[in-house]
């Protein structure tokens, strides 16, 4: 029922999924914002290579981040679409009513949809290879100096990382709640929109019902064992930076430097 | 109305890292009229079984007949709604689908949805509320305040008021208290016996297979591993171990007292007044041994 890839973690042992998270998110920050470095055929045949290169290094099946990625596509076609219509410039391939496709269009349309796509593939590969937990715990991490601003770091990341371990539960929740509300004649499929809606309540209030009750529970469950926030608390998974995660950032500014290079 | 498994597999997550077979070419069959109990040790494919009997789940390969209902796998339009109508679903903790602003109302909402009449649908509740026990004072409050106990009373009248052929009870009796467990079992037993109802139990409890069921299916890895009368089913006791199961504690009991006195069988006793008369038979036999 849930086939979205994005934000779903799969436990295998890789060289990436044995990086340290801080080395992740930083790199995949920065590979964000150097996509944006690439203008061309060559700089753009970079980036994908390392997407590729970063899939199989991941060990992930290239069919499994096709499927999760198939959503999105239709994204990727609208840009693709507008840009090809509205960028001007270069010669006239063909025009249709006051439609023109320059050549220029072209090449700056497959240019933005290879961009939007690495960069999907990029965070899906980070959230694919690193648990949600490790996500947290890198980002408390690097958010660390923001502390001396009184910033609540601590508190933010344990926030992240209980709705982040809360999500699956919440749907498998829905899915059963969906389940005993269908077998009791309730139809969310079908029918009128007014109907479909009102479909709706008989799912949402056991769902917030239930939330709250957790929420509860889970406050109760973490003073039992006495949490008490974020001074003197120690780390089961100590994070901890290797050479591996040196060598991935040192490709990533040596991407940088290759694009600017040969960038036009 | 007969319910009859053909070669079905079921397969969760398919083509994903995380594909899992809970069924595994399972043919079983399920009279009309039997109170039909499933065992099995967790992740057996139980609850998966069961949710194929009203179309909740779909099977990858097979089909499954209820009555005159046909779900086959790859079929897309089916009238399940009509099916879902016969086959009453009792789901684990189902006080958790409760969510009207009243007792009353929610156990409408079952009956409502296949169209019967308000005025119909009320009386219906009426009377499945007083057939589970809640008192009437309490029909016109909020289901939240009410303990869990009662809480799953109700939400059991808002399946019974839908007036299914077929109910099937997925663990009916988790968490609650010996008493409870009673009551509610015996209410199905009342219903099956009464009504003529088929009714078919998921649960963890041996006694509670033995004495209320007249066909127990054990389960394991998603295949039925044998299928018959509970006094046949629980007096294998090696095959039962082997997969994780136990007997129910009155021929537990029968068994050590067999040991003690050196003799090698099994009596199929479920209810304690069966084990009394047991325990007689056994002790009289050997008259210097007490």
């Amino acid at each position: 029922m849930f086939n979205l890839v994005i934000g779903q973690y799969v436990p295998l042992d890789s060289y990436v999924h044995r990086l340290d998270p801080r080395s992740k998110l930083i790199s995949v920050f920065l590979f964000v914002i150097i996509v944006f470095l690439a203008n061309n055929w060559l700089t753009n045949a970079l980036m994908v290579l390392f997407c590729l290169a970063g899939i199989l290094l991941s060990k992930m099946h290239f069919s499994f981040i096709y499927r999760g990625l198939r959503s999105v596509f239709i994204i990727v076609l609208i840009t693709f679409l507008l840009n090809l219509f509205l960028a001007s410039g270069g010669t006239v391939l063909f025009s249709w009513g006051w439609l023109h496709v320059t050549t220029n269009g072209l090449f700056q349309s497959i240019f933005i949809a290879i961009r939007i796509l690495v960069i999907i593939v990029v965070t899906t590969l980070l959230t694919l290879t690193t648990s949600p937990i490790e996500i947290t715990d890198g980002m408390e991490s690097l958010l660390k100096p923001l502390k001396k601003l009184k910033m609540p770091v601590h508190e933010f990341a344990l926030m992240m990382s209980i709705s982040l371990r809360f999500i699956p539960t919440l749907l498998e929740e829905t899915e059963k709640i969906i389940k005993a509300q269908a077998a009791r004649g309730s139809d969310f499929t079908s029918g009128s929109l007014k109907s479909r809606i009102k479909a709706i309540v008989p799912l949402l209030v056991p769902l917030f019902v239930g939330a709250f009750k957790r929420a509860e529970d889970l406050a109760m469950a973490m003073e039992a064992r006495g949490y008490h926030g974020d001074v003197g608390r120690t780390k089961l998974h100590q994070l901890s930076w290797t050479w591996r995660d040196t060598l991935l950032l040192a490709a990533i500014v040596l991407l940088a430097l290759l694009l600017l290079l040969v960038r036009n | 109305m007969d319910i009859t498994f053909e070669q079905v597999t079921h397969v969760y997550g398919r083509k994903t890292p995380f594909e899992k077979r809970a069924l595994n070419n399972v043919s079983i069959h399920i009279p009309s009229g039997s109170f039909t109990s499933i065992i099995g040790h967790t992740g057996s494919g139980k609850s998966t079984l069961v949710q194929h009997i009203n179309g909740i789940l779909k099977p990858s390969a097979g089909r499954i007949t209820v009555g005159d209902f046909v779900i086959r796998a790859n079929e897309k339009k089916q009238n399940l709604k009509a099916l879902r109508e016969k086959v009453g679903f009792v789901f684990q903790y189902p006080e958790h689908q409760l969510f009207e602003e009243t007792i009353i109302k929610d156990v409408c909402f079952g009956p409502m949805n296949f169209g019967v009449s308000e005025a119909e649908a009320t009386k219906r509740a009426e009377e499945c509320l007083q057939l589970v026990g809640l008192p009437s004072q309490l029909w016109h409050r909020s289901p939240f305040d009410l303990s869990g106990g009662q809480m799953r009373r109700v939400a059991i009248a808002g399946v019974l008021a839908v007036r299914p052929q077929v109910i099937i009870l997925d663990e009916p009796t988790a968490g609650l208290d010996p008493m409870g467990r009673e009551e509610i079992l015996s209410l199905f037993k009342d219903l099956h016996e009464r009504l003529n109802l088929t009714i078919v139990m998921v649960t963890h409890n041996m006694s509670d297979a033995a004495n209320y069921s007249d066909q127990v299916i054990v389960m394991d890895g998603g295949k039925p591993l044998m299928a018959g009368a509970p006094e046949r089913i629980f007096s294998q006791v090696d095959q039962l171990r082997k997969v994780g199961l136990d007997i129910p504690e009155t021929m537990e009991f029968l068994n050590r007292l067999l040991d003690r006195v050196g003799k090698k069988e099994t009596i199929p006793a479920f209810t304690i007044n069966e084990a009394a008369d047991a325990v007689i038979k056994i002790l009289g036999g050997v008259k210097d041994h007490v």
